[in-house]
């Protein structure tokens, strides 16, 4: 089967939703109102592949496959941000808020702690449906707070990943479950906490778990059935390509969790996923090796599955760095070519650019306060300083565990040609310790004592996205745990521990705008349009925030 | 596995003077002082690997916070009693990244043990009253005539909020550490707890010159990324976009509080052995 054919059942539902748009809006015109659009979602394949040109909707987590976290949109900018003021709020169940909202046909999609999936009107924030899965009490998360990042959409469908390490898919107009699939065994510590990501006709996840000793994998599930198209493990079995840079068994309780959404490249056909850190963190001489695919970003035929490339950060890490991070896909003119490339700051402190057709190592810089490698040699790989491993005295290494980047999204302006990160600047002691494998239980072997006082700080930095030389810098009082969004407004949005939600000039890093929101913001900003207005969305503590112009602001 | 005392010890060659702030003497399984309540670990090795397996990543390998907040500190402020430290570890706390620890990952024992061990490293941090060798009663003439110490804190209601609170601070800080705050106020300034999972110091004190050229003197109270708030030495609250600073200077390294260079060692004796009783009864 061609891969761009769709197939009978997945064209149905398709059909059926079109009638049903073309009733409902047969409906709003005869009663006079002012919905202009059906309000559900009704999101095939090409429009996510074309996600650039409807910069009113985000359709998905990072804004586009290519995850930029870029808004087109510019009615808020440079010149008005200041006016900028809350135009409805939200207040979640209780939890740490880390999502990104989807945005489609005039309904909003967005996740509440820890697995809740909400539908709300975009204009007026009153809620539509609310589905929340049964969960036991015992669920387990090793190693992470109960979160949930977002939702993906595909045609007529919302996709949700559970704590207890289920895919769910529901009917985007009722919240109904079309169908739950259990992706893992929650009783040996995997999770899902990540957007799913929709292609043609598949959901892609990643689990969390690799601080229970889980073996991480990548699946695909066919989006209106819900089976198991293919899954790929992170950790190469006995026998297959890179099971010699595992010691003894250790490949079994290897870790390499997947636990944020990956990015997709439609015209190459190729899926960037980013891979987690080896398990136990801080005990290497348990798993000696280099340890793939852990902390490498792997790229994957989409079809079958297949690792087409690899690219590992952070060989042998004992410090958790894992990888996952968002994988930034530019296309640039590099030494006089036109090249496709992928770039990422990775938790470990380092800035890199890869050639994201072949995974060749092309540029990387650190980014950020590092003492554990002198550098990268020619092809990528760490010169690490002897000496920064655990200890179990304790040994202090920058940067901390939660690294300098971690999953908060980092923002690429095709504008201003800038790369935003925010950053953590903290340094750690890192200790080693005695561990073995039981299932369920934590599978760390050691722990930190990070940094504190005016020893940590934080910024959202501008770096130049071939070089990742920095171009300014806005001080943070403390490590950030929020995402950036740059739009083409030149402002960039970003958020602190400190509750701020702001705004810079994308080109100079000068504050524009700021609100101070009540509770530390930790998910990132994402920006759409409705009945002509722009709107910025944040959370901070429980609460969503959208913002808006003054009515009649703006252009 | 090591002993306590080894592995508690060795990180003290290593950290910093502001790490190592609150990281006393370490006793291996018990804390034995007047006044305090004597923490007996049943299981000091078991429950310090269940603390560091289950705890310590968020809350730090020596309790001293991280993504979490501190634990090493007596008076946790969610915390009454024992009864319900165990409670909040089986359950966790709605609305942060307080897991609870479900049936299956911490049984009753474990959690038990674990409550133990969070007491004991409370108790840590003044366990060295023991070496306490002045003369309260003459400390305490000091503390509120001579040495003027309420013009800049409060014990028991009296006093002025300037520096800490210090009504209960023989629970919270050890002699030694006492006496260094006296000898040399700015060598630990206490690292903020309550609302920030990160912490940054408490008691900074700044200059800030704005561009209208007016001048601030004062403690930090609070900050972010846009505004500053500053308590003056006189008491006034001045709040700041930084908008309107032209320069701020963070005198990290530095403390309000005046070096007790007139007091004699009798006297800095006498009055660690004053603030050694606040909290604990006489």
């Amino acid at each position: 089967m061609n891969k761009w054919s769709r197939t009978a059942a997945a064209a149905a539902p398709g059909v059926a939703m079109a009638l049903w748009a073309a009733f409902a809006l047969g409906v709003a015109f005869a009663l006079g109102v002012a919905m202009a659009q059906p309000a559900t979602a009704q999101v095939p394949y090409e429009r996510l592949v074309a996600a650039d040109s409807e910069p009113e909707s985000w359709l998905t987590y990072s804004g586009n496959y290519a995850s930029h976290r870029f808004s087109q949109l510019d009615q808020i900018n440079d010149g008005n941000v200041a006016d900028l003021r809350v135009v409805w709020a939200y207040q979640m169940d209780e939890g740490l808020i880390e999502t990104t909202p989807i945005v489609a046909d005039g309904v909003m999609y967005v996740t509440e702690p820890p697995s809740t999936v909400t539908a709300l009107d975009a204009r007026t924030g009153k809620r539509l449906w609310k589905w929340t899965p049964q969960m036991g009490t015992d669920v387990l998360h090793i190693g992470f707070p109960e979160v949930n990042r977002g939702v993906a959409v595909l045609d007529s469908t919302v996709y949700v990943g559970t704590l207890d390490a289920h895919l769910v898919a529901l009917d985007a107009r009722s919240g109904a479950v079309r169908w739950d699939v259990e992706v893992a065994d929650n009783a040996i510590g995997f999770a899902l906490t990540l957007a799913p990501l929709a292609l043609d006709g598949t959901i892609i996840v990643g689990v969390s778990g690799a601080e229970a000793g889980v073996r991480g994998f990548i699946d695909a599930y066919d989006a209106v059935t819900g089976e198991l198209v293919w899954r790929t493990y992170t950790i190469p079995a006995p026998g297959e390509f890179g099971s010699d840079t595992w010691g003894g068994n250790s490949w079994e309780t290897g870790g390499g969790s997947t636990w944020l959404t990956g990015s997709y490249d439609p015209e190459l056909d190729l899926l960037y996923w980013p891979i987690g850190n080896p398990a136990p963190d801080w005990n290497g001489d348990l798993r000696p090796g280099d340890n793939l695919y852990t902390d490498c970003l792997v790229a994957l035929d989409p079809d079958t599955g297949e690792i087409v490339w690899w690219f590992q950060f952070t060989p042998h890490d004992t410090h958790d760095w894992d990888a996952n991070q968002i994988q930034v896909l530019v296309d640039a003119e590099w030494e006089g070519e036109p090249r496709k490339l992928v770039v990422t700051a990775n938790r470990n402190a380092f800035y890199y650019v890869l050639d994201r057709e072949t995974g060749a190592f092309l540029h990387g810089t650190p980014y950020s306060k590092q003492t554990w490698a002198e550098g990268l040699d020619e092809n990528g790989r760490p010169i690490v300083i002897p000496g920064t491993d655990p200890t179990e005295e304790g040994n202090l290494v920058w940067p901390s565990l939660q690294g300098a980047a971690n999953w908060f999204s980092p923002s690429y302006s095709p504008r201003t040609r800038l790369f935003y990160q925010p950053t953590r600047i903290m340094g750690a002691i890192y200790y080693k310790a005695e561990v073995e494998y039981e299932p369920g239980q934590p599978f760390m072997g050691g722990g930190e004592q990070a940094l504190r006082g005016e020893e940590a700080s934080g910024a959202v930095k501008a770096l130049d996205v071939l070089t990742g030389e920095l171009v300014w810098e806005f001080p943070l009082q403390t490590p950030p745990w929020a995402g950036v969004m740059a739009t083409a407004g030149n402002l960039v949005f970003g958020g602190s521990d400190e509750g701020n939600i702001f705004a810079l000039d994308a080109e100079t890093g000068e504050p524009l705008w700021n609100f101070q929101a009540g509770a530390a913001v930790r998910s990132g900003p994402m920006s759409y349009e409705i009945d002509g207005q722009q709107r910025i969305v944040n959370s901070a503590g429980g609460t969503m925030f959208v913002f808006g112009l003054p009515e009649g602001g703006g252009r | 596995m090591r002993t306590l005392k080894t592995t508690w010890l060795l990180p003290l060659l290593v950290l910093p003077p502001l790490l190592a702030a609150l990281i006393g003497p370490a006793t291996p399984a018990s804390a034995q002082e007047p006044g305090a309540e004597a923490i007996e670990l049943e299981d000091p090795e078991r429950a310090e690997r269940l603390f560091r397996a289950h705890c310590a990543r968020c809350h730090g390998v020596q309790g001293l916070g991280g993504e979490g907040p501190e634990l090493a500190q007596l008076a946790l402020p969610r915390v009454a009693d024992r009864t319900q430290l165990e409670q909040i570890i089986r359950d966790g706390i709605d609305g942060t990244g307080m897991p609870g620890a479900r049936t299956t990952v911490l049984d009753d024992d474990a959690v038990s043990l674990v409550a133990g061990y969070v007491l004991w490293l409370g108790a840590q941090t003044t366990a060295d009253a023991s070496a306490v060798t002045g003369d309260a009663e003459r400390g305490h003439d000091l503390f509120w005539a001579a040495g003027d110490c309420a013009s800049c804190h409060i014990v028991a209601g009296r006093g002025t909020a300037v520096g800490p609170e210090l009504t209960i601070i023989g629970l919270r800080r050890g002699a030694e550490y006492l006496r260094e705050s006296l000898r040399a106020p700015a060598a630990r300034l206490p690292v903020a707890r309550a609302g920030s999972r990160s912490g940054f110091f408490e008691y900074l004190p700044v200059r800030i010159v704005t561009h209208d050229g007016d001048i601030y003197n004062g403690m930090r109270m609070n900050e972010d990324a846009f505004t500053i708030q500053l308590m003056t030495v006189s008491g006034t609250f001045v709040s700041l976009r930084k908008s309107e600073v032209a320069e701020m200077e963070k005198r990290v390294g530095h403390s309000l509080m005046p070096v007790a260079q007139d007091l004699s060692e009798d006297d800095i004796e006498d009055l660690v052995a004053y603030l050694t009783t606040l909290g604990r009864g006489s």
